[in-house]
């Protein structure tokens, strides 16, 4: 082997130039050229691109399948925020003060169970039991005297199906992050603050809370990416958006116009938009998550 | 003490709302189709049988799926470890010209949402003829490996500069450094990354419906859609219902065998 060889070989660039290429090819070039197809018109049989402008954008931004979208999206968002902060919050002060060590685990574990699955998995086992003939939710209510309900065709109620079923496939996630963080919270300070006579919830949220502001940010932008980016799945297979449109969100309004109607350069404008969301979410997580989280 | 109890109370009553959706899918797929449609709230069906297996695989390819689901996720699993150690052990341990642009370029496609990366990979797979084939599905997706580098770098930072000195002395390259020094010494770190990217593969969704369109070609994620959507409606759930059982057993006994490396990386993925 000759030296030039040798000092090839031994390139910090033949262990790094992999992954640098790959996060290129797969993520940042992708991610330029959607900017790009948002302008254009491409025919994928010509291979070919006509300049569109911003007709894309303006266009999307007046369809009333958008409005519906978005406001749906909001919907998601108003509903799986609180539910996605504050039930793995009080789960997790909850289970902080579990004094059996293995009961704790043993819930701990049943709790995270549903996180692990797919939202299609999660959706296929509720859609079952969802069936407005047989499925145990309208036996359920039919045992303590309310009528059968249609669930997911019934236009006002089928969004809050989708958002039980990705709350369900989802908290655990965040519960996690929580215990993370409650069990950095050192034990002298809520000791201390026993002894002065604080009772459980007052150390909760007086001395515990402001302790995991981190954990409490990191949670809102999961929710948002979960809302934004993850959901598709329970939502394609639940609803498929309907019935009317009524449980559609941006992402399958993305996915419907680029993969059903192929309209690429619609579809891309409205990444792009969804992109413009998430990167304020995160921007807002770190600029406000610095100023007013307490680290020490 | 009585706030104990009530404690244990309500986690009981939790858990088994949490748990009562599994337990009802599990109990569908071992019931026989007359149990199965009438209405029922006991969670043990009347009389245990193994038909609705037999059955969703006669229906649908479902033996097929769930090999192409091993292979995608096992293929995914192994491409990111393949192109994600090496990086993060020269992100970690080397020191070099560009390290910290590279790094950065790497980690940074974790901020990057996923779904503005869709159209134009799309067309790029399909240009280069992968559309309907699990290579297609594969590739683009190793290239999301910004976490796992981003892990093994801490776990690499980690080791003592000592150990490596010892090895450069000894003459070893940094290859060898990497394959018989620091590896052994990071393997917690390694199945944690593993797990969390079989996890995160075998559940994909978005890109491989996009992707994979033959019948055949289906991973279990997207035929269990499929399953549900086509065919007699409102007719095979118990079928349906053992075939995601299928679906959900890897990862859950991968859960339950690796609770701990999953939820450090998930933990560690929350504090980033």
């Amino acid at each position: 082997m000759t030296a030039a060889w040798r000092r090839l070989g031994r390139s910090p660039w033949l262990f790094a130039g992999p992954a640098v290429a790959a996060a290129v090819a797969f993520v940042w070039l992708p991610m330029v050229a959607t900017f790009g197809l948002s302008f254009i018109d491409w025919s994928m049989l010509r291979q070919e691109a006509t300049w569109r402008g911003i007709t894309h954008y303006s266009g999307t931004l007046a369809n009333p399948d958008f409005h519906l979208a978005l406001g749906n999206t909001a919907i998601y968002l108003a509903a799986l925020l609180p539910l996605q902060i504050g039930v793995p919050l009080a789960l997790a002060f909850a289970l902080v003060r579990v004094r059996a060590g293995l009961p704790g685990r043993i819930y701990r574990t049943a709790l995270f169970a549903p996180s692990v699955l797919s939202f299609p998995i999660a959706a296929v086992v509720w859609l079952w039991m969802f069936n407005p003939t047989v499925g145990v939710l309208n036996t359920l209510l039919g045992h303590v005297g309310f009528a059968p309900q249609r669930w997911l065709t019934d236009p006002d109620l089928a969004i809050w199906g989708v958002i039980a079923v990705a709350f369900w496939k989802s908290f655990g996630f965040n519960l996690l992050i929580f215990l993370a963080a409650l069990a950095n919270v050192p034990a002298d300070v809520t000791e201390a603050a026993r002894i002065d006579g604080a009772g459980p919830f007052r150390q909760a949220i007086d001395i515990e809370l402001p302790l995991i502001s981190p954990a409490l940010f990191f949670a809102i932008v999961t929710t948002v990416i979960i809302v934004l980016d993850e959901i598709v799945g329970a939502v394609d297979v639940l609803t498929e958006g309907g019935p009317f449109r009524m449980s559609s969100n941006l992402l399958y309004f993305l996915y419907e116009r680029g993969f059903r109607h192929f309209q690429f350069g619609e579809a891309a404008a409205v990444a792009v938009l969804i992109a413009a969301m998430v990167a304020a979410v995160t921007w807002a997580q770190f600029r406000f998550g610095e100023r007013h989280v307490h680290y020490d | 003490m009585a706030g104990q109890i009530a404690l244990h109370v309500a986690f009981v009553l939790a858990c088994v709302a949490t748990l009562f959706p599994l337990a009802w899918m599990l109990r569908t797929a071992f019931a026989a189709p007359g149990d199965i449609f009438h209405a029922t709230l006991s969670l043990w069906p009347d009389d245990p049988t193994l038909g609705n297996f037999a059955k969703a695989f006669r229906l649908h390819p479902v033996a097929i799926w769930f090999v192409n689901s091993l292979v995608v996720a096992g293929a995914i699993t192994l491409g990111k470890l393949a192109i994600a150690l090496p990086a993060s052990f020269a992100f970690g341990v080397m020191t070099f010209r560009g390290r910290d642009v590279a790094f950065g370029l790497v980690v940074g496609t974790m901020t990057v949402p996923y779904v503005i990366t869709l159209l134009p990979t799309y067309v790029t797979v399909v240009g280069a003829g992968l559309y309907d084939t699990l290579a297609g599905v594969i590739i683009p997706t190793i290239g999301h490996c910004g976490f796992v580098v981003f892990f093994l770098r801490q776990a690499f930072k980690a080791l003592p500069r000592e150990l490596f000195e010892a090895a450069r002395i000894d003459g070893a390259g940094p290859w060898r450094q990497l394959l018989t020094i620091a590896l052994p010494n990071i393997w917690g770190a390694v199945a944690a990354m593993a797990v969390l990217s079989f996890l995160g593969a075998w559940n994909l969704y978005l890109w491989p419906h996009l992707i994979l369109d033959a019948t055949e070609h289906k991973t279990l994620s997207i035929g269990l859609k499929l399953f549900a959507t086509t065919g007699e409606q409102g007719g095979e759930w118990g079928p349906l219902m053992a075939t995601a059982l299928l679906a959900a057993v890897p990862v859950v006994a991968l859960y339950l065998l690796a609770q701990r490396q999953i939820v450090s990386a998930f933990v560690t993925s929350g504090v980033r």
